[in-house]
């Protein structure tokens, strides 16, 4: 296996205080899937922007199939299919109008042109649809549409840019179906970016996760959960005090913190901990209210890295700031 | 650069004919223009007969002058919208698709740019036969062209209009490709628009000018376009240029709005 996407210090600035990606670093094997995990507005969809060359990094560079993203964009284009965030097909054409349109973008040749998008649409189960206009499509169908045309030229890598993004449970596990059948049946990388934990751990054979537009952690999902090393117990406590000091000289706390309001106490084996850990609180004369305790999961391996959960991390002012400013660059 | 050009207009075209209002409106615009404003303004009544042909390039009554003129303004009608859809894709994300596609930056522009002459010439069409078919309504006053008006002259009009349709087309997707939104295209459209319309010979005539806005509306496209179409249209229409200088004009500055949205679409549809 050989690397297919080459990341060197890849920077993009956006203003003198919006630094979207900090200066990141890694490689994607060929044929894996490898997902980009992120809170809003960790610098996710800028890193796939640059990628597929819709913008233009402000240092570092990457090659995608070896062809340098900046130098080569036209190369670069041949190689790769993009199936953006945004839904994108035209809602006035019908399903195969759209995947036409695709083709002739593509130049791929007409007469194969017809039987990829046959094969394509009965992929994505799209085929009884196919000549409906697609402003009678539901959300998800557009989706899979969106996801056949990222594959009519036949890609070596193909982005998916948050690709279950505000689909039905049932959708979504359709097409983390499909791309695990992509990945079985093709010779294609598989370059994903999301926000929903389970779709890394269940899809990608590794994950990358980013914050404040730098990587904070690369490993396979078994590898970034084992790594977060035990149990986790989150307690609501009603104190005047900041116990994590006391908490942490609790024999068997590996580390102790205190986020939202909630204290967070990592453990090899939480079960027998809990109740010591309860009795240190009612020692300092602190009341307990709630009590959790949570087996690793990428989840935690995620709040670990990034500190945060993400819920919280989209009202931070520093996201604001990346939204607006790549608001403001996707209008270009 | 032929296929996805040709792939993307007739997208362009589709979005067009399948919105009924749209198709609706382009048939009943030119009879409020020519039904309304035509009819009401028909000025020429009160002129001393014999100067009525001077004044109106050759034109027996101010109608037929502004039939005439009317086809360009259409024409401007027309194109003023060529870029809505850019920013219509923009919004929709439908651009990025665009920009990651492995097609030459100048596709987008073109394929509005076509789509848009397409309907503009069919707009054109519809003015006319309107027009003319106003000289068969009683109570109207309807376009009367010269005796012996020919096939060669009804092309000749054609030509002129798709000049000015490739021009104002090509000006208005470059606009169009440079805002962000489409307030701002609605702003410029109607900045650029009614000087272009009210500074030029399409609906009155120069010689009812003063000097300052006659020297302006003798270089503006749409006068020259006016004049060509007269001068094909009429006998003794004393010029304001010679048809060949119009029809030279209009080429140069087809040609030059094309080349300006060539350039700015791979400034602005590149990696940024």
């Amino acid at each position: 296996m050989s690397a297919i996407v080459e990341v060197e210090n890849l920077t993009k600035r956006f203003s003198e205080d919006v630094l979207a990606v900090d200066d990141i670093s890694f490689s994607v094997e060929e044929g894996e899937i490898f997902g980009f995990l992120g809170p809003n507005g960790a610098g996710k969809s800028t890193t796939i922007n640059m990628l597929t060359t819709l913008l233009k990094p402000t240092g570092g560079k990457a090659l995608v199939a070896g062809l340098d993203i900046d130098k080569q964009q036209d190369e670069v284009r041949h190689v790769i299919g993009l199936v953006p965030q945004d839904l994108t097909v035209d809602d006035e054409l019908s399903g195969r109008e759209n995947m036409y349109l695709q083709a002739d973008l593509y130049n791929v040749p007409r007469g194969e042109a017809k039987t990829r998008i046959e094969d394509l649409l009965k992929l994505v189960n799209l085929e009884d649809a196919a000549d409906r206009r697609v402003k009678t499509y539901s959300g998800g169908m557009r989706k899979r549409l969106e996801l056949a045309e990222g594959l009519i030229h036949r890609p070596q890598v193909l982005f998916l840019d948050e690709p279950t993004l505000g689909l039905d449970i049932q959708t979504r596990t359709a097409i983390w179906e499909y791309i695990r059948d992509l990945k079985k049946n093709n010779v294609i990388t598989v370059f994903l970016t999301t926000h929903y934990l389970e779709e890394a751990d269940g899809l990608c054979d590794r994950v990358a996760i980013i914050d404040h537009g730098k990587i904070v952690a690369l490993d396979t999902p078994e590898n970034l959960k084992h790594s977060v090393g035990g149990d986790v117990i989150s307690l609501e406590v009603t104190s005047e005090k900041d116990l994590t000091e006391d908490l942490k000289r609790v024999p068997g706390v590996m580390d102790a913190r205190k986020e939202d309001g909630q204290y967070r106490i990592k453990a090899a084996n939480g079960e027998e901990l809990t109740p010591v850990v309860l009795k240190a609180v009612w020692d300092q004369g602190a009341v307990v209210t709630s009590v959790n305790l949570a087996h690793p999961t990428l989840d935690q391996a995620f709040l670990e890295y990034t500190g945060r959960s993400m819920r919280d991390a989209e009202q931070t002012g520093n996201y604001d700031k990346v939204a607006a400013s790549r608001r403001a660059r996707r209008m270009h | 650069m032929l296929r996805e050009t040709w792939s993307l207009t007739v997208r362009e075209m589709k979005h067009w004919y399948r919105v009924k209002i749209q198709v609706f409106m382009t048939l009943i615009q030119p009879i409020v223009w020519l039904g309304l404003f035509g009819q009401a303004f028909n000025f020429g009544t009160f002129l001393p007969p014999s100067q009525i042909p001077l004044i109106f390039s050759g034109a027996p009554d101010y109608f037929s002058f502004m039939a005439l003129g009317m086809l360009a303004v259409n024409a401007l009608f027309t194109c003023m919208f060529s870029g809505m859809s850019i920013v219509w894709d923009r919004r929709f994300g439908f651009l990025n698709k665009l920009k990651v596609a492995p097609i030459p930056r100048g596709a987008v522009p073109l394929s509005r740019i076509m789509a848009t002459v397409v309907r503009s010439l069919i707009q054109v069409s519809i003015v006319l036969v309107i027009a003319l078919a106003f000289a068969y309504i009683p109570g109207l006053t309807g376009l009367t062209l010269k005796a012996g008006f020919s096939v060669t002259d009804l092309l000749g009009m054609f030509f002129v209009l798709f000049l000015l349709s490739v021009a104002f087309s090509a000006m208005f997707t470059t606009v169009a490709l440079a805002v962000e939104n489409q307030e701002t295209l609605f702003g410029l459209i109607n900045l650029l628009n009614l000087p272009l319309m009210f500074a030029s010979a399409a609906l009155f005539p120069t010689a009812m000018m003063p000097d300052w806005l006659r020297g302006i509306a003798e270089y503006n496209p749409l006068t020259w376009t006016a004049d060509a179409l007269r001068q094909f249209a009429f006998v003794d229409t004393a010029p304001i240029h010679d048809l060949w200088f119009d029809i030279i004009g209009l080429v140069a500055i087809a040609a030059l709005l094309l080349g300006i949205s060539a350039f700015v679409s791979r400034k602005l549809l590149s990696n940024r």
